[in-house]
This record gives C-alpha cells, sequence and structure tokens, in this order.
C-alpha cells in the first residue's frame, strides 16, 4: 500500500482529512506509551530487587521519551502539550485499556506479562510505520525501536523464569486470563482506520497486526506451559471487554489515574508544564 | 548471587571494574548491567562474572614486589628522544676507548687520571 501512496509532506501540506487521519494514528500511539509509563512507575522502590527497579523505571523513561515524540508531532497541529496532556479532559484520551489497569498489590507477573503483551503489539506496530508516508513519523520509527528491542528481551527473560515453577507460573496464568481481553483492546480500530491505510500512513491494518501479534505470543507463552485462549488458527477464545479506550470510553480506573497524574499540575497552577528536555526537533 | 561488571569504554581499551549487579543467572545479569552499570557512562562493551569466581590476594597476605629496595622496577618508561641513537654510539665509543686504556696498562691511566684532576681543579679556583 505504502509502494502506491504519496508522500504526504509537512504538517502545513495535509487536507483537513489527512490531517484527522494522522491525528488519529498519533494519539493512541502517544497515549498508550504515557499511561503505561505512568503505571510502570507505581513500581518505582516496590520492585523485586534494586536492579529490577532499575531497569523497570528505565523501561518508564524510555516509553515517556516515546510518548514525547509522538505528542510532539501532534502539536504540530497547534495543541501544546498542556493542552494535548494536564489540560485535556480524561475522556480525550485514545490508549487502550490495557495499560490503565492498575496493578494488584506486588503482582509483579501482570506488570512483566502487560509489558510483553503491549511490546510484542508495539513492535509490530512500529515495523508497519517504518513505511509510513508521513515523513515526521518515518523520521522516528526507527529510535524508538531500538529502544523497543531491551524492553521485549526484559519482558522475555522474566517470564521465562517466572513460568520456571508451578505456584509462580499459576500467577502469570491468572494475569494473563485478567489481561488478555484487555490486550485485545491494542487493536480495535477506529473511524479512521480506512483512511490511515489508504493514505499509507501505516501499511498493515490492525486486524492483521493483530493475526501476527497472535502468531507470535500464542506459541511463545505455550512454550512457558500458559495457556492463551486463541485457537491455533488463530480465533481468539474471549470476549473484548466493556471498555476499549480507542473509541475514548475507559475502566472505572482511568479516571482515578487521570486525576493523580495531573495533581500537582492543577494544584499547582502551573498553566504550563515543566520541561526537562528539548524538543525533539532541536535535538 | 552477585554479579561482578566490567565495562569497556571503546573497542580496544581494558575491561576496568565498575560495580557489581544481584541477578540469579548470567542472562538478567548482562540485562541489569546493561541498565546500572552502562546507561550513564560511554560503554562499548560489559562483562558480568560470577563474584565467587573471582581469586582474590592481598597486603595482608603477601609483599607485594618483596621488602628489599626495587625502586628501579617503578621505571614505566624509558626517556627516549631524537638524539637516543647517537647517544648510545656515543656511549659505546666511550666505553671502546676506556676498554683500550685498560689494555693500555694501568700506571698510564693514573698518570692521566691525576692530570685531569689537576686542571680541573685550577679551573675551578681560577672561576672562584
Amino acid at each position: 500500500m505504502s509502494a502506491e501512496a504519496k508522500d504526504l509532506g509537512g504538517p502545513a501540506d495535509l487536507t483537513e482529512t489527512e490531517r484527522a487521519a494522522v491525528e488519529a494514528e498519533l494519539r493512541p500511539l502517544a497515549d498508550d506509551e504515557f499511561v503505561l509509563a505512568e503505571r510502570y512507575t507505581e513500581w518505582q522502590v516496590r520492585a523485586p530487587t534494586l536492579e529490577s527497579d532499575l531497569a523497570i523505571s528505565n523501561i518508564a523513561q524510555d516509553e515517556l521519551g516515546h510518548a514525547r515524540l509522538w505528542y510532539d508531532l501532534l502539536e504540530d497541529f497547534g495543541q501544546s502539550e498542556a493542552e494535548l496532556i494536564w489540560e485535556a479532559s480524561a475522556s480525550e484520551f485514545r490508549h487502550a485499556t490495557l495499560v490503565e489497569l492498575p496493578f494488584g498489590e506486588g503482582d509483579w507477573a501482570d506488570a512483566i506479562l502487560r509489558g510483553y503483551l503491549y511490546d510484542t503489539y508495539e513492535d509490530l506496530h512500529l515495523h508497519a510505520l517504518e513505511g509510513t508516508s508521513y515523513p515526521r513519523i518515518a523520521d522516528r520509527v526507527g529510535k524508538v525501536l531500538t529502544e523497543e528491542d531491551y524492553h521485549t528481551q526484559h519482558a522475555r527473560n522474566w517470564l521465562s523464569r517466572l513460568c520456571d515453577d508451578e505456584p509462580s507460573r499459576e500467577r502469570v496464568q491468572e494475569a494473563l486470563d485478567r489481561l488478555f481481553p484487555s490486550a485485545l483492546t491494542l487493536f480495535e480500530a477506529t473511524e479512521h482506520e480506512e483512511a490511515i491505510l489508504d493514505l499509507g500512513i501505516r501499511t498493515e491494518s490492525l486486524a492483521d497486526m493483530r493475526r501476527a501479534w497472535l502468531s507470535t505470543i500464542r506459541p511463545y507463552l505455550d512454550s512457558l506451559g500458559l495457556s492463551v485462549p486463541a485457537s491455533a488458527e488463530g480465533e481468539v477464545l474471549a470476549d473484548l471487554p466493556e471498555a476499549v479506550g480507542r473509541n475514548g470510553e475507559h475502566t472505572e480506573h482511568w479516571p482515578a489515574l487521570f486525576s493523580e497524574f495531573t495533581h500537582t499540575y492543577r494544584e499547582l497552577e502551573l498553566g504550563e508544564p515543566p520541561r526537562l528536555m528539548k524538543d525533539p526537533d532541536d535535538v | 548471587m552477585i554479579w561482578e561488571v566490567f565495562r569497556q569504554e571503546a573497542r580496544g581499551k581494558y575491561h576496568t571494574h565498575c560495580g557489581n549487579v544481584h541477578a540469579p543467572d548470567k542472562e538478567m545479569a548482562l540485562m541489569f548491567a546493561q541498565i546500572q552499570h552502562g546507561r550513564r557512562r560511554p560503554t562499548h562493551s560489559l562483562w558480568v562474572v560470577p563474584g565467587e569466581e573471582i581469586g582474590e590476594v592481598d597486603a595482608e597476605e603477601t609483599t607485594f614486589g618483596g621488602t628489599t629496595d626495587k625502586s628501579y622496577r617503578w621505571a614505566m618508561t624509558f626517556n627516549t628522544d631524537e638524539d637516543f641513537a647517537e647517544e648510545i654510539a656515543a656511549s659505546q665509543r666511550e666505553q671502546e676507548q676506556a676498554e683500550r686504556a685498560d689494555r693500555a696498562g694501568e700506571s698510564d691511566e693514573d698518570e692521566a687520571d691525576e692530570t685531569a684532576t689537576g686542571a680541573e681543579a685550577t679551573e675551578e679556583g681560577e672561576s672562584a
């Protein structure tokens, strides 16, 4: 598809439809990274060991950095970072509900498995953007992909060890049963899906990505002695949760999380989020 | 289990000890070491080594370098400059002359020495 799709040019060159499609592609990408990072940071000083604490905090930092890369492209269309995140309403967020769910107390298996399900999806999504017709996205995909390798390795190293003995594997299985339906929301299309594909903004459909994702995670989790609610032919044996996130509808956990991470911003009447880093375009 | 970590800053340089990580096995140790020791400083490669595999002998058990004066061992390099070849040649000539003088007989040499010492003394006396 991308071979035929014309180069969309810069933000100022887009028609209304093209711009809406680019935004619809970017917003879920940015929000997924941001909200997952937010949840990961809850493990800071609470992870099983100092080493695993540093590793997951570092992954959270990576994801925040990726979120900024994508939010920055949304800022091209006139909104500031404050308007996109801190002053936005909770319902403007388009992340999949997988990333907003709270972790059970000390449920490390959940954090690791969630990371695995998400990182495998993200890897597929980023590869589907390598041939994008929107050059501003193309410029940033490589940077994000190199950091994702560590995340996948991290998740797999942990998973294989967590599944080493029975009681521990049972906890991973419980997390899988709980998270799997929510993981499917990663692949929920928006009304712009057709335009995104026609314009070559993304070169693979979410439906195809879901098939590829299943054919990766199912044999791998199987090999660890886990049972994935999907058939070998790729038929999913679980129902989508009520709230899928991509359409702006979220679980009851989202407003609480949103209010928590915007708390300081509101409390201090900041008006503008403090920045530690330069704009990605100036680096 | 503790793994000692060694970092190499650039290809070809030595791996130097930079700390340790707790990990159940080598694969996890490498994964943690990347974050703990390879993230903030320039890193080309990391080694992880099981702490218990490292042998140690320290200054309480032995006297490194012995107990007699061997300060000559501290010389790490020789000072050389462009003239070094010529200096060696000159020194070689001097030694050869001394050898010849030796063979000519000790009595002659003694006389020559006395003359030289006398001449120096005179010069010194004059300049003072």
